[in-house]
């Protein structure tokens, strides 16, 4: 009887066993803090006899122990290796895979980082992530939306980077602070974390308007619009249906509709992030506009599925004006220098309800560093300082078309730009690219807060419903969706679910 | 009555059969183990997923929570489950009617008809998400090929793909006429990704299709040609019958292809203009509400409607087709 008992009883205890809740990880030790050693005693010069006795000196303060970032230490005798993924391509990804080399070699930390390319879109790469997450194995930097790193943050997925910035000893001067452009430090903040800094901007453009400047000419306009009254005027004007030529093409893309919230002096998304707000006035007047432009076939949609096909209209001369974003630059440059009849172009800021108070949605992903141990943390923020330092963000902007984040870079990237064969004959073109940067000082941030894609999705079907089939009623289809996207802002919100 | 000699028989007998089956587990554990570790450990883990609030992780335990959700009545479920029926109910039987013609016209002695086999199973060897984009550029309103095409007939361009309207109610307004709205009919974005699934998936059930008919014995035609048969009794009494093993196979797979169906539907449409299928709404709350829990409930559910229709798909073979 014993006997049979025994196999059971050692079944019994390997299945307990297997069940036992995993061991918590025995913390991480913090390093010891370096010891200083000490300095040999200088040589004492023979003292002469019946020397007058010395002062007491006031014993010298002892310097506070290093805490916190100062107290990590890396080195190049154990390598601290790190993971970035990233999802850019041509010649940006070029530019990373390079930087990285280069940082590998060079750098006085022993920091090595590898990297990965993510093929696909940023939806595809934070759904990975977030499987990462699930499996325990994401990587230590990523690219991110404000929205997406807001959503790795609620389960602390994601770090506070503020502690980084702030090391004496690993951070960055106020000098330096100051030299990044102040509204692209903001808009990595989200007022559900207040102080917490959810990644670094590297990359950011601007929701802006293209525009073919030979047939405005043909129209009689010298200059771009300014307003969204000359705007719609002219897109109608320019339309001519039968010849399936039109004064927009739209593709529904929900940022080019909160930039026209925006331009209507609105915003998506409430200042304390509670509320989605873009069912006010200002986000009426945008749907209306577009409504307007539909029913008066001054518009023509772009399927999702048609990739670049406002490119390609825009370069056969199909459409008149684009919304877009700025790093559509070098790829609208290449299109329009293909056609069978090349023509004058640029992109200009997105016309406004009142050009005294412009707003511009400026938008871009960051990069985010995950949680892991302090070592790989600090080896995350080291290499995110190191690729935004004026130098690299210089050539950063120009290999990938995105503004340079950095106030010092910007000549650096705009005459780069303007020297770039790429332009030769589109000079408004590359002028287009230094306006730019003027518009960081109107600069607006759609929603940083976790759930925002699907929100996203919510307003693309309203816009999509009412603008475009002229379905419903402007103000009702708004109310309701934002009904519904408060909904998910809440079940999003840190502790909301 | 029972004898010395067999009084250990049966224990012995016992013996000989626990060994038989050690052995045979013995043998069957290695496929077994990865049978549980790949499919019957990811399923119930999925279920216990579908259980909870689960987000990046698990957050409270609901029971079956997020299946009364999305049971209930004005759940998004509900249409999109309507319109994977609808897209079911227009590629089957399209797909299995054009694949049979095809398969018996190149079944016949005419020439090139190798050539024709392997156009017709071209784009089913094709990458789906190439071709997908393709047929997005041909049904594009103002530059697509297709609409090009009608105007050269003297017809008015069709929204295609952007096009949420039901078909029948086009029709109807083409006409003049209105119709109710419970007559609209499916959304012509939803007839044109049936389209494109049928010119996909129409090459492989002919292949299907031909290798039924190459198992036909011979003698059976030259039978009915003695007795005088012409072609159509030659179809309808003939291959008809011998072919409905196949027939039911073809019907099966192509029933659960279409109900599952997800990468052109996503590459053409994202679900929009009526499209939004079952695995599309699953996809969406995966990732795009990263609502795990939810979404495998909703994956479940999709499974048993599978399973049902599978079931009835049998019940109803098991009378009418001739093994």
């Amino acid at each position: 009887m014993t006997r049979k008992l025994i196999p059971l009883m050692a079944v019994m205890a390997m299945l307990m066993a297997a069940c036992a809740a995993p061991a918590a990880p025995a913390p991480t030790q913090a390093p010891a803090a370096p010891v200083a050693t000490e300095a040999p005693a200088p040589t004492q010069a023979p003292g002469t006899t019946e020397a007058a006795p010395a002062p007491t000196e006031a014993p010298a303060p002892t310097e506070a122990p290093a805490s916190g970032v100062d107290a990590i230490v890396l080195s190049k005798d154990n390598p601290t290796e790190i993971l970035f993924w990233h999802r850019y391509s041509g010649g940006a990804q070029q530019f990373v895979e390079q930087f990285v080399e280069k940082f590998n070699a060079e750098n006085e930390f022993g920091i090595k980082v590898t990297i990965e390319k993510i093929d696909g879109s940023y939806a595809d790469l934070y759904s990975k992530i977030n499987a990462a997450i699930q499996g325990g194995t994401p990587p230590n930097i990523a690219q991110a939306y404000q929205n997406q790193a807001s959503f790795y943050r609620l389960d602390g997925n994601v770090i506070d980077l503020a502690p980084f910035i702030t090391s004496k000893k690993y951070g960055l001067t106020q000098e330096e602070i100051d030299d990044y452009f102040a509204f692209f430090l903001e808009s990595d903040k989200n007022p559900q974390f207040p102080g917490e800094v959810l990644g670094w901007p590297t990359s950011r453009s601007a929701a802006v308007l293209y525009v073919n400047l030979d047939w405005l000419k043909e129209l009689g306009v010298e200059e771009p619009p300014k307003t969204l009254a000359e705007f719609e005027e002219l897109a109608c004007k320019a339309s001519d249906p039968a010849n399936e030529r039109y004064g927009l093409a739209w593709q529904n893309d929900i940022s080019n509709f909160a930039a026209l919230v925006f331009a209507n002096g609105g915003r998506v998304l409430s200042e304390d992030a509670k509320s989605y707000t873009f069912n006010s006035e200002a986000g009426v007047e945008s749907l209306s506009l577009l409504k307007r432009l539909f029913e008066n076939k001054c518009a023509v949609e772009i399927a999702s599925a048609e990739r670049f096909g406002e490119q390609t209209r825009f370069a056969a001369q199909k459409v008149l004006f684009v919304m877009a974003s700025s790093t559509g630059l070098p790829f609208y440059a290449d299109a329009v220098a293909k056609s069978e009849k090349p023509f004058r172009w640029t992109y200009v800021m997105f016309p406004q309800k009142d050009p005294a108070k412009p707003v511009v949605d400026i938008y871009g992903a960051s990069w985010s560093v995950f949680k892991s141990t302090p070592e790989k943390e600090l080896a995350s923020w080291l290499f995110l300082k190191a690729f935004t330092e004026p130098e690299n963000i210089a050539q950063w902007a120009v290999a990938s078309g995105y503004m340079a984040v950095r106030k010092s870079a910007a000549p650096k990237a705009i005459e780069a730009v303007k020297s770039n064969e790429r332009y030769k004959n589109f000079p408004e073109a590359a002028e287009a690219y230094a306006r730019l940067y003027d518009m960081v000082a109107f600069g607006a941030v759609e929603a940083p807060v976790a759930g925002y894609d699907p929100v996203r999705k919510l307003m693309s079907d309203v816009v999509s419903a009412v603008a475009i089939k002229g379905e419903g009623d402007v103000k009702a289809a708004l109310d309701k969706a934002v009904e519904d996207a408060n909904a998910i802002l809440k079940e999003n919100a840190p502790g909301g679910y | 009555m029972a004898t010395a000699g067999n009084i250990y028989a049966g224990p012995r007998r016992q013996l000989g059969k626990m060994r038989e089956h050690f052995l045979a587990y013995a043998l069957l554990a290695p496929a077994l183990l990865l049978f549980v570790a790949f499919t019957v450990f990811p399923i119930g883990f999925g279920f216990y997923i579908s259980l909870h609030n689960w987000r990046v992780g698990p957050r409270e335990f609901l029971g079956l929570g997020n299946y009364l959700r999305a049971l209930a009545p004005g759940s998004e479920f509900w249409p999109s489950l309507g319109a994977t029926l609808t897209y079911s109910l227009l590629a089957v039987p399209l797909q299995i009617t054009i694949a049979l013609a095809l398969a018996y016209l190149l079944f016949q002695k005419i020439r090139g008809k190798s050539l024709f086999r392997v156009v017709m199973f071209l784009p089913w060897v094709t990458s789906t998400v190439a071709t997908a984009a393709v047929w997005a550029r041909l049904y594009s309103p103002d530059i697509g090929l297709i609409n090009n095409a009608l105007r050269g007939l003297g017809l008015p361009p069709l929204r295609w793909l952007l096009e949420d309207k039901g078909v029948l109610t086009l029709v109807a307004n083409g006409l003049g006429l209105t119709l109710p709205d419970w007559l609209r009919g499916p959304s012509l974005a939803m007839v044109a990704v049936v389209i494109y699934t049928t010119w996909v998936f129409v090459g492989y059930n002919m292949t299907l299709f031909l290798a039924g008919l190459g198992n036909i014995p011979g003698e059976m035609y030259e039978a009915a040609k003695i007795d005088g048969a012409n072609g159509w009794q030659v179809f309808r009494y003939i291959t008809w019958p011998l072919l409905s093993p196949t027939t039911f196979f073809v019907v099966l797979i192509t029933v659960i292809g279409t109900l599952k169906a997800f990468n052109h539907i996503w590459v053409m449409t994202q679900g929009d203009n009526g499209t939004q299928t079952a695995s599309i709404l699953i996809y969406r709350q995966f990732y795009e509400f990263q609502r795990a829990g939810y979404a495998s409930a909703l994956a479940f559910l999709l499974s048993a409607v599978i399973l049902l229709v599978t079931l009835l798909q049998n019940r109803v073979a098991a009378e009418r087709v001739n093994y």
